[in-house]
């Protein structure tokens, strides 16, 4: 039970990331790549700040929102400037600087040491330090992610993102500065990756560089691809699946560090047999 | 010895390996048009190849070498045969194309990490003992001239090949126009395969020649495949001249400014070059 539980709150962590990065990605038309840096500011930010300050969760969530707003601000704005291939290239790019950064300011992140003893949240007094309260933190998280997600892509403002996805010059004719529009839904979904990155930093109380690697971007794409571009149950559905997968495998009863490279593979060969007969994925509503 | 010649050597041999990778990268681009993210894995193939049958089952080097050439392509050309041909008669989209490739190059690199471990392994037994040659007033190691002068031969090689065979030609119609040369009578998918074969063994090749300088692990792909492609970028994507002029222009970026920084920067340093690029001159300095 304690085990479900574990899944159950890993799944919400990257169902939150799988919703994020779909708003980009899925409504958007913007294959990024970078999504993992977002998740790993969010969690620094909280790991820091409940190890080496007294400052509460709630507002290590809101700094580490902050602090990804301003970094995919700078991001975005370069990346803006670019559609197709080439801006999954410059985001592929952000992704190892700002890898490197996590990994070479020691004297802030510890690098491959990571960060020891961060503690479990207490919110308004209430102490989510057992397993199911955090399950139902994080499910709260999910739930505020998906409605506030849902707006978005209803509103006129999501109505102009899938345009640009279908046509982007098109809608310039109209009048709306595409450049904007992108480098908001872009800012938009990494404050979103930022809250998961805190609940996964206080979630498992140790993070280190290795969590926020190009894989992880990779791999919470695949969550999307295979859910479903452009539809966010999609995105639930892929993150389900995904976390559920490696269980099946541990089954086959592989050695640790050949499962985690076997789970790798799986994941390789989803992407493949989805772009050449499902690019759609299970419930999307948009190919690549 | 003084620092600056040093530098400069140094800058000289990364140089070269990169433009190596850039070359296969390049030409792939150009008569495919879509960035091949599995390029990479080509190399550390070679490089575990040479591994396995020089240093485990104790072949005869050269045999080893050839073979890990002959694989490398091999495996290029059947990624070609299996994914990316039934793609392209499908037309799907180079985003397509690239998420295929991402997934082949996760599935490979775990492959690998599962046949070899993922620990970083030697292949030449005796580092220390090569012989050191000076020059200018630098030092450089016996591998490093191998490095050098390999990577002179196979660029003049493949240049007098693109510039006056028939074969050579028929990737530079393709390059123009794929529907086109289709139409005068090329077997496009053909020589698409061969632009495949040939990249890969080129990369291999530079798989190799990293084990011998240095040492081989299964992420080396991802990070010689990244200094390819900010090569071929910064050079002019496309462009096999552009790319090596990339390639070198970054060995010297990169050798510079680790010795003003540090060197844990490096591929930092290069993507800050990729996105200078990207922002001022998004097509190379060789522009067409």
């Amino acid at each position: 039970m304690e085990y479900l539980i574990h899944l159950a709150i890993l799944f919400s962590i990257y169902a939150i990331l799988g919703i994020s990065l779909n708003l980009v990605v899925g409504y958007t038309g913007l294959l990024s790549i970078t999504h993992a840096a977002f998740y790993g500011i969010g969690a620094y930010a909280t790991a820091i700040l409940l190890t080496q300050s007294g400052v509460g969760f709630l507002l290590s969530v809101i700094l580490g929102i902050i602090l990804a707003v301003l970094a995919s601000f700078l991001i975005g704005a370069v990346l803006s400037k670019f559609d197709g291939d080439y801006y999954a290239l410059g985001s592929f790019g952000f992704s190892v600087i700002v890898f490197s950064v996590f990994l070479n300011w020691q004297s802030l992140t510890r690098g491959p040491l990571g960060i020891l003893g961060i503690s479990k949240p207490e919110l308004f007094g209430i102490d989510f330090s057992s397993n199911f309260a955090f399950l139902i933190l994080s499910l709260l998280f999910l739930i505020a992610i998906y409605f506030v997600s849902k707006f978005i892509v209803n509103s006129s403002f999501g109505r102009v993102l899938k345009a640009i996805r279908e046509d982007e010059k098109a809608i310039q004719v109209f009048g709306y500065n595409t450049l904007y529009f992108k480098l908001a839904v872009f800012v938009m979904s990494a404050a979103m990756a930022a809250v998961a990155g805190s609940l996964f930093a206080s979630y498992i109380t140790f993070i280190d560089t290795s969590t926020f690697t190009l894989m992880e971007s990779i791999f919470i794409l695949t969550i999307i691809i295979l859910g479903g571009l452009a539809n966010l149950h999609g995105s639930i559905l892929g993150a389900l699946f995904l976390i559920l997968l490696p269980e099946i495998l541990r089954f086959v009863g592989f050695p640790t560090d050949i499962a985690v490279q076997m789970r790798q593979v799986v994941y390789g060969l989803i992407l493949i047999l989805l772009m050449l007969y499902r690019p759609q994925g299970l419930i999307g509503e948009y190919k690549l | 010895m003084g620092i600056i010649p040093q530098l400069i050597l140094n800058s000289i041999i990364a140089g070269a390996i990169y433009s190596l990778v850039a070359i296969g990268f390049s030409l792939i681009y150009g008569a495919t048009k879509f960035f091949n993210l599995a390029h990479g894995v080509m190399a550390a193939i070679g490089g575990y190849s040479v591994f396995y049958f020089a240093k485990t089952l104790g072949w005869d080097l050269w045999l080893a070498v050839s073979i890990g050439m002959l694989l490398a392509g091999l495996i290029g050309y059947g990624l070609d045969k299996i994914i990316y041909k039934p793609l392209r008669k499908r037309k799907a989209s180079n985003m397509v194309l690239l998420v295929a490739s991402l997934g082949a190059f996760t599935a490979l690199q775990a492959i690998i990490a599962i046949l070899f471990t993922s620990q970083f392994q030697t292949i030449s037994g005796n580092i220390g003992a090569q012989n050191i040659y000076e020059i200018f007033g630098g030092v450089i190691t016996q591998t490093q001239l191998i490095i050098l002068i390999s990577a002179i031969t196979i660029m003049a090689g493949l240049a007098l090949l693109l510039k006056y065979t028939m074969f050579g030609k028929a990737i530079k119609a393709i390059s123009d126009d794929e529907e086109v040369s289709k139409i005068v009578g090329i077997n496009t998918d053909k020589i698409i395969g061969y632009v495949f074969f040939i990249g890969s063994v080129i990369a291999g090749l530079a798989g190799i020649l990293v084990g011998f300088d240095t040492g081989i692990k299964p992420t080396m792909g991802l990070s010689l495949l990244l200094k390819g492609v900010i090569a071929s970028i910064v050079g002019g994507i496309g462009n096999i001249y552009g790319g090596v002029l990339g390639a070198f222009l970054l060995g010297f970026v990169e050798n510079f400014g680790i010795w003003k920084i540090s060197g844990e920067w490096k591929d930092a340093i290069a993507f800050g070059l990729l996105i200078v690029f990207l922002i001022f001159r998004p097509r190379g300095i060789i522009n067409n």
